[in-house]
């Protein structure tokens, strides 16, 4: 057969199997629909239209917002006032007519004045505004929050500026210094920071948008409340005295969509009074809006899964020409088809474009992975919907948790949400932070769809087995030889740096002292269960012999398929996450985040640590359950350990 | 047509299907027969491609039954056969018929010929509609839908009433003369007997005997013969219409009562034959009470030690 044959007979064949996925989808669509009823159909209907609207409503109005900042600033200003916009796209202040009697009698609590003209000679050279707060901490709350409205405003204006040079005229040359260098009277106290001290508190806090700019920052953003000198708006704020001077604001400056002020509170110059209420509802909303479809969606994909299995009508499509694969892609497609039609409508629906798009459609996909193996693994809907809740829960926590911390720490890329929420403020995604968002969900799901394609037969579809014991037959049946299990562990990746991220945003509000310790127990538990369960799978299964030498050599071929796959995880230095110490403590004793020549030193010690600690846990796989909890305990004693001395050592 | 040789299909401890060789020719119906658990089901699976074997091979129309390329000429009918009970019969039909990669047209022919000799109605009404022996009927119209050469049926009238069964059973031997390869299973015997060329009766994973209905009952049934005399012997028995009976397993004992009758004045006046019928050889044989077979021969390919006695096709 000549190339030319053959590369026919592959392309006839790769149609005839596409033709076949789309018959398979078209006739799941079918399926799918006609379950329902025209009632039922027009409920669910119903249903998604009003929360639709009502989310998208909440997001687009504010009215559902919790914050309890709104309008809770009053601020006497002219009707005339510039500042009226500034008031006005301000969720906390609200505007009222300038009564100096009103200010003393607590009615308003700050006052805004008119424009004091620089005076010849020394002093200020710029208009300066004339501001009076009430007496008491109400009145200086109100002052902080017009300021840090000012700033904003100011900044979004800045931003749409077709002049970038105009808008930011001074450009600061950030230079990132280790800590390390830093030496032990290195200031902390971000309030004390000018120039370049400044300028490493930001590679510390690590908003987000510094961390990933290099060397150069034009954004004007990178000034915060803090007292950083990187802002280009010449701003004053470090002032105390109650006259102070900022930018007269932009007549017609737009200071950013309507959706934008009510998810994120109308600014964006990251002080903490602004960040830290708002951002959660935002998230909040976000994660309510793209997930809650996804649970419909997954419903009624799950249920079909589990119907071709409880009925075992599955049986006719295995017994045809089809590849299993192809099956489950005509089965998912539809479903997948949908969960991303929705999350574009959506997506439009809250302002979002395609990166928006982009980012939740591997939170759907792995929806759907999740909920296939989920339905596999079931033995009746009971279980299913035990499973589908699990599946939303932890997805949810996932995507939810760390967007919380969006422009505060990188911990907030963790999640794909905090994407959308950086398209929606108008602020540039690198491709870096975009796959470490989205990388590990792109993974898992390949991998939960590998697992479970790999029980799509009929011996495991149809039998009647715990959980547990499905779940090691899907492992079990990726198994072939000993490289097979090198292989599953570099495949179980992707699972572990999602546990491990989560780790770190869970643990990130604990105090350092308790999250890095346990932090490091958590991933040693999880890196361990990774490497070694496919073991206990394969010797269940009797696979392989139960012989010491077997358990060693399938432990050390999991062990080189782990350190391999770790340095995959090099990723998460794209987006500064090795900055955090807790970033530091779960990426130190992979190597990842540290000076090349201690990671040179540091090659040997991860291989020979994954080496032996999977050899461990096979030592006790071999035998029965009980030994393998034991010797798993065992040998994340031993991980652990070393993480801690890593992290000692280096951190 | 299909060549099964040293087919082994354990789970765990548990040996379902033991060392199972057994050659299936062009046109021919084939029965496996056995009690619950025998191994009869994943016998079938395995040649369907379904389960793999621990060990052996099974070869289906000249490919390997785990080749995907085998499914285009197998037809596949399982015990438990549900439909998609929102579609009708020609969209159930047809989506599987897309699947094979039927031409439309050639497929169109195909369903409405197939549907017309099972003389099945409502092919428009959908199949959660329709009775239990309608969908039967359905299912089998699909395991013909894409002309294959080989037929895998397992319990096709199962659970059906009488007439329904036998449209089914005399449409399963319309097929030997389609030229296509049946292989069939029951638990009626009755069935097996009256459609199948040859059968093999399995028990505990084991085949304990095979060959054709015929062979079988000349190997394991014990011929009895009724000899009915005017005239009491020794050897007989008063009936209640006055006749004398004896009944003798050889022909030579026959003999001995017709000399017995003559010498004693009478005479024999009937010699019945009673055959024994395939169910109970069947249960003679699964019971454990293994008559004695005239020839015996270990055909155990895999050497292990077997309680029953396996036999080689007769002559």
């Amino acid at each position: 057969m000549t190339r030319v044959d053959r590369l026919r007979t592959r392309l006839t064949t790769a149609g005839r199997r596409l033709r076949r996925i789309a018959r398979i989808a078209r006739w799941e669509f079918g399926q799918s629909t006609s379950s329902y009823n025209r009632r039922t159909l027009a409920v669910i209907a119903v249903l998604v239209v009003v929360v639709a609207s009502v989310g998208t409503s909440a997001v687009a109005l504010g009215v559902a917002s919790p914050s309890p900042n709104t309008d809770i600033y009053r601020v006497g200003v002219a009707d005339n006032s510039p500042y009226n916009a500034v008031i006005d796209d301000h969720a906390s202040l609200t505007a009222r007519p300038p009564d100096r009697t009103a200010l003393a009698t607590g009615e308003i609590d700050l006052l805004i004045g008119g424009v004091r003209q620089p005076a010849a000679g020394p002093g200020p050279r710029s208009p300066t505004l004339l501001v009076e707060p009430a007496d008491g901490e109400k009145g200086d709350a109100a002052l902080t929050a017009f300021r840090s409205a000012v700033q904003s405003y100011n900044d979004r204006a800045m931003a749409l500026e077709p002049n970038r040079t105009a808008a930011y005229p001074v450009v600061v040359e950030l230079q990132y210094i280790p800590q390390s260098t830093l030496g032990p009277a290195a200031p902390t106290n971000a309030g004390n920071l000018t120039g370049d001290d400044a300028a490493a508190d930001n590679a510390d806090d690590s908003d987000g948008t510094d961390t990933d700019a290099n060397d150069t920052d034009t954004n004007g953003t990178t000034s915060d409340a803090d007292g950083g000198t990187a802002d280009g708006g010449g701003d004053n704020t470090t002032g105390t005295d109650r006259t102070e001077g900022d930018a007269p604001p932009v007549a017609d400056g737009g200071g950013g969509s309507l959706l934008d002020r009510a998810l994120f509170g109308g600014g964006t110059s990251g002080s903490p009074a602004e960040i830290q209420p708002p951002f959660p509802f935002g998230s909040l909303l976000l994660a309510f809006l793209f997930l809650v479809p996804m649970n419909f969606v997954i419903q009624s994909y799950g249920s079909s899964v589990l119907n071709e299995r409880i009925s075992r009508r599955g049986e006719l499509l295995l017994v045809a020409p089809v590849e299993r694969l192809d099956i489950v892609a005509g089965k998912t497609l539809p479903y997948a088809a949908i969960a991303v039609a929705v999350t574009a409508v959506i997506a439009a629906a809250v302002g979002g474009g395609l990166l928006s798009v982009a980012a939740v459609v591997p939170i759907a996909l792995t929806f759907l992975a999740a909920t296939f193996l989920g339905a596999m693994f079931a033995r009746s809907f009971k279980e299913l919907t035990f499973v589908t809740i699990t599946i939303t829960v932890f997805l949810t926590s996932y995507v939810f948790i760390p967007s919380i911390f969006t422009n505060v720490t990188p911990i907030a890329l963790i999640s794909p949400l905090t994407l959308v929420v950086m398209e929606l403020q108008g602020e540039a995604v690198s491709l870096g932070s975009y796959l470490f968002s989205t990388g590990p969900f792109y993974t898992s799901t390949a991998v939960l769809f590998l697992l479970g394609t790999g029980v799509y037969r009929e011996e495991d579809m149809f039998s009647q087995k715990p959980v547990p014991l499905k779940f090691l037959d899907a492992l079990d049946a990726r198994l072939s030889g000993v490289r097979s299990v090198g292989v599953l562990t570099a495949l179980f990746l992707p699972f572990v740096f999602i546990a491990e991220l989560l780790a770190i945003a869970v643990l990130f509000v604990l105090p350092i002292e308790v999250s890095i310790p346990l932090l490091l127990v958590v991933i040693a538990a999880v890196e361990e269960v990774a490497k070694s369960i496919h073991i206990f799978a394969g010797f269940e299964s009797d696979r392989f012999d139960r012989s010491v030498p077997t358990a060693l050599l399938l432990g050390a071929a999991s062990g080189v398929g782990f350190f391999v796959a770790e340095k995959f995880t090099a990723v998460a230095q794209l987006v500064g996450l090795p900055d955090l110490q807790l970033g530091q403590a779960a990426l130190q004793p992979a190597g990842i985040g540290i000076a090349p020549s201690t990671t040179l030193l540091l090659l040997a010690g991860p291989l020979v640590l994954h080496t032996v600690t999977a050899g461990v846990s096979a030592l006790g796989a071999r035998t029965r359950l009980r030994w393998y909890l034991v010797s798993l305990v065992a040998a994340t004693a031993i991980h652990a350990a070393y993480n801690l001395g890593v992290v000692t050592l280096y951190g | 047509m299909i060549e099964v040789s040293g087919l082994r299909k354990t789970y765990g401890d548990f040996a379902a299907v033991v060392g199972s060789e057994f050659e299936i020719d062009r046109g021919e119906i084939f029965g496996v027969v056995g009690p619950n658990g025998a191994g009869k089901t994943t016998t079938l699976k395995m040649l369907a491609g379904l389960i793999e074997p621990t060990s052996g091979t099974a070869t289906v129309a000249g490919y390997d039954a785990g080749d995907p390329e085998m499914r285009h000429q197998l037809g596949f009918l399982p015990e438990e056969s549900p439909l998609y009970e929102d579609m009708t019969a020609r969209s159930y039909l047809r989506f599987f018929a897309d699947l094979y990669d039927v031409p439309r047209e050639v497929a169109s022919e195909r369903i409405e010929s197939t549907l017309d000799r099972l003389d099945l109605e409502y092919r428009d009404r959908r199949l959660g509609d329709v009775s239990k022996g309608m969908k039967r009927k359905v299912a089998i119209a699909r395991s013909l839908v894409n002309d294959p050469d080989v037929l895998i049926y397992d319990e096709p009238a199962s659970g059906l009433d009488p007439l329904t069964t036998n449209s089914v059973l005399e449409f399963t031997e319309e097929l030997r003369e389609d030229d296509k390869t049946v292989i069939f299973s029951a638990h009626n015997l009755y069935h097996v007997e009256s459609v199948c060329d040859r059968v093999v009766i399995m028990n505990e994973g084991r085949i304990i005997a095979r060959g054709s209905v015929a062979d079988i009952r000349e190997q394991y049934g014990e011929t009895t013969y009724h000899v009915y005399s005017d005239t009491a012997l020794d050897a007989t028995d008063p009936t209640a219409d006055g006749r004398h009976r004896a009944v003798v397993e050889t022909m030579a004992k026959v003999e001995a009562i017709q000399a017995a009758a003559t010498d004693a004045g009478g005479s024999v006046t009937d010699i019945r034959t009673d055959e024994p019928s395939l169910e109970s050889i069947f249960l003679e044989l699964t019971g454990q009470q293994m008559p004695s077979p005239r020839t015996a021969t270990d055909t155990e390919p895999t050497g292990e030690p077997t309680t029953e006695h396996e036999v080689e096709d007769a002559p």
